[in-house]
């Protein structure tokens, strides 16, 4: 039996040595080329990264960055007229929002408004348009 | 280059947190048994801090540079403090042995060593592109660094409000250290976590087992696509599988050599571990009961001690519960309940077929968990018996949480046929093949060797 034992061990070595070295090439080559891929991306795809997917205009956060202090409260309000909208962008631009814009936080009576497709004409309180992309993304802020 | 240069002193001071631990619970006998260690030594320091920082963000201590700092000087301090005192439980350390690294260790090594390269390659310029890591894993970590606590609100607001603090209070130490929540640079706090774990189980299994079992393994799981391909990802699934899997190897050694510092850092570890995800508690229960099933022979001895080591861990979560209840925050169980799986039995089969798909999916974990299926038959077949016999029980009672995860959480749609970028599966299948690194090597050498005892009562 402990030959049996041993033939096994011997086995298994050979069968990881086998697909480690197979995996090791092909692994190395992958990472290479992520390597080369991310090297190659700009500054804003890469600090966007994920939200590549359903931001649409980079500009609009980076202006919202811009104009609303770092210990300031926004308000995003989402809706379908984004030019150029995908399907996860009215969903999650909340989400990708509080992640991109902190300190900043979100709150329902925030004095900056973020207008992500909405339509400015159903916001509650009057606004002034501070930035307009031109395609349905705006940054307001509210007037007393 | 300045960010780089602050996420290397800040895991220094990691490693020097561990290498206190170490200090006190095992010591060295050389230079050279300290660097073999290292990798253990970075892990426990890593799991040490995390614990801390998360029981200071519980009481409301203030996140700030200084209070990191005071943290790990305070934890080396109580380290070298007990160092006396636990003087009598320390082993008395074997000589090292004669000669220097081997052929098979340098080859592979190297083999290693140039895997681990690419990868820090590949993530020294990566954006932010996992979903749950830009969707609350990061955004905890930049709350507490840009309002020093665990804020109410993105704490609240956040998905999974009851996942542990453990990563986001490690990364918000990676940020204080980098100087600015830099996303980018923060994939290479994940190359640290990987290098580590890579290192501890080289350590821990090199005076222990033959290069030939150790390191082929070692390789085979690093390169796994689903490892090579995501354990950058600023999220928690690597962190807490490295926890899960060097306690299981650091238990399992116990088991055969009952050195009490094996145990006491295998509770540290598991501490970590609960604290780093939900699936923790999880992963830490079977752990455990298959260290009470692997030592049923030994029990008057061992299942004490075990008892204890599993209170400690586990003493350590109940803070983070507390906080997570007393403000009704939910999500930790399954919304009906953790036993309304009985009024789903019809998801029992499904959730067993996709756990088990998962787990022996050639194209995240290559042939793996097979390796481990035969691996455990050979060692039993050899003569062994305390060693398989843990692992069997780890391997079947972890597929049978993950099964339970999946029929009790009937949320989640079956047969699983997502993408494995959202596929919870996956992840969670993850701790094993991980696990895998460290006690497949020790199962291939109690099968050689025809018994689990130490190396040097085999003679």
């Amino acid at each position: 039996m402990r030959r049996l034992a041993r033939a096994g061990v011997a086995s298994c070595v050979a069968l990881a040595i086998a697909f480690g070295l197979v995996y090791f090439v092909r692994t190395v080559d992958e990472l290479g080329d992520d390597a080369e891929t991310h090297a190659a991306t700009n500054y804003d795809d890469r600090e966007f990264a994920g939200g590549n997917s359903l931001v649409v205009d980079k500009r609009a956060l980076y202006e919202a960055r811009a104009v609303i202090p770092e210990d300031g409260d926004y308000r995003l309000v989402p809706g379908p007229r984004v030019e150029g909208a995908t399907e996860l962008t009215e969903q999650y631009i909340d989400q990708y929002a509080r992640y991109f814009l902190m300190p900043r936080r979100p709150a329902p009576d925030a004095e900056w408004i973020i207008c992500y497709g909405c339509d400015p004409a159903g916001l509650e309180r009057p606004a002034t348009v501070v930035w307009d992309n031109g395609a349905g993304i705006s940054i307001l802020e509210a007037s007393d | 280059m300045r960010a780089l240069l602050g996420l290397v002193a800040y895991n220094a001071f990691l490693l020097a947190v561990g290498i206190a631990v170490l200090a006190a619970l095992r010591g060295w006998r050389s230079w050279s048994d300290l660097a073999r260690c290292a990798g253990l030594a970075y892990l426990l320091g890593v799991g040490l801090v995390g614990v801390a920082l998360t029981l200071e963000l519980v009481v409301g201590v203030p996140f700030s540079m200084a209070t990191l700092l005071l943290t790990g000087a305070g934890l080396v301090v109580v380290a070298l403090t007990l160092r006396a005192p636990l003087a009598r439980w320390r082993p008395s350390l074997p000589p090292d042995r004669p000669g220097g690294l081997g052929f098979v260790t340098l080859a592979f090594g190297l083999l290693v060593v140039v895997c681990l390269e690419a990868l820090f390659r590949a993530g020294r310029l990566a954006g932010l592109s996992a979903w749950d890591a830009w969707a609350f894993w990061v955004p905890k970590a930049k709350a507490i660094y840009f309002f020093g606590g665990l804020d109410e609100q993105f704490f609240r607001e956040l998905a999974n409000p009851t996942y542990p603090p453990l990563l986001p209070a490690l990364e918000a130490g990676a940020f204080h250290f980098m100087g600015s929540a830099d996303v980018v640079t923060l994939h290479l706090q994940f190359w640290f976590f990987a290098c580590g774990f890579a290192a501890a189980v080289a350590g821990l299994l090199a005076p222990r087992v033959s290069p030939f079992l150790l390191w082929p393994f070692l390789l085979l799981v690093l390169v796994a696509p689903r490892v090579a391909g995501r354990n950058l990802d600023p999220q928690a699934d690597f962190l807490l599988d490295y926890f899960f899997a060097l306690a299981a190897l650091l238990v399992a050694l116990w088991l055969v050599e009952r050195e009490p510092w094996l145990l006491a850092s295998a509770c540290l570890l598991m501490a970590a571990a609960l604290l780093t995800k939900r699936e923790g508690l999880m992963l830490v229960a079977c752990l455990v009961a298959a260290a009470f099933v692997g030592s049923w022979r030994h029990r008057r001895y061992a299942w004490p001690r075990l008892g204890l080591a599993a209170a400690v861990a586990l003493a350590a979560a109940i803070p983070w519960r507390i906080w997570f209840s007393s403000r009704d925050l939910t999500g930790e169980l399954p919304a009906a309940g953790a036993l309304a799986l009985f009024d789903h039995l019809d998801r029992a089969w499904p959730a067993l077929d996709s756990a088990l798909t998962a787990l022996f999916d050639y194209d995240l974990w290559l042939v793996i968990l097979p390796l481990v299926v035969v691996a455990v038959l050979l060692a039993y077949v050899g003569g062994a018996r305390v060693i398989p016999t843990f692992a069997l029980a780890l391997y079947a009672l972890t597929t049978a949480g993950i099964t339970w995860a999946l029929w009790a959480f009937t949320e989640l749609e079956l047969p699983f046929v997502q993408d494995e970028g959202v596929n919870p599966i996956v992840r969670l299948s993850g701790s094993l093949v991980v696990a895998s690194a460290a006690l497949v090597p020790l199962l291939l050498d109690a099968a050689w060797h025809g018994s689990d005892g130490p190396a040097e009562d085999r003679s």
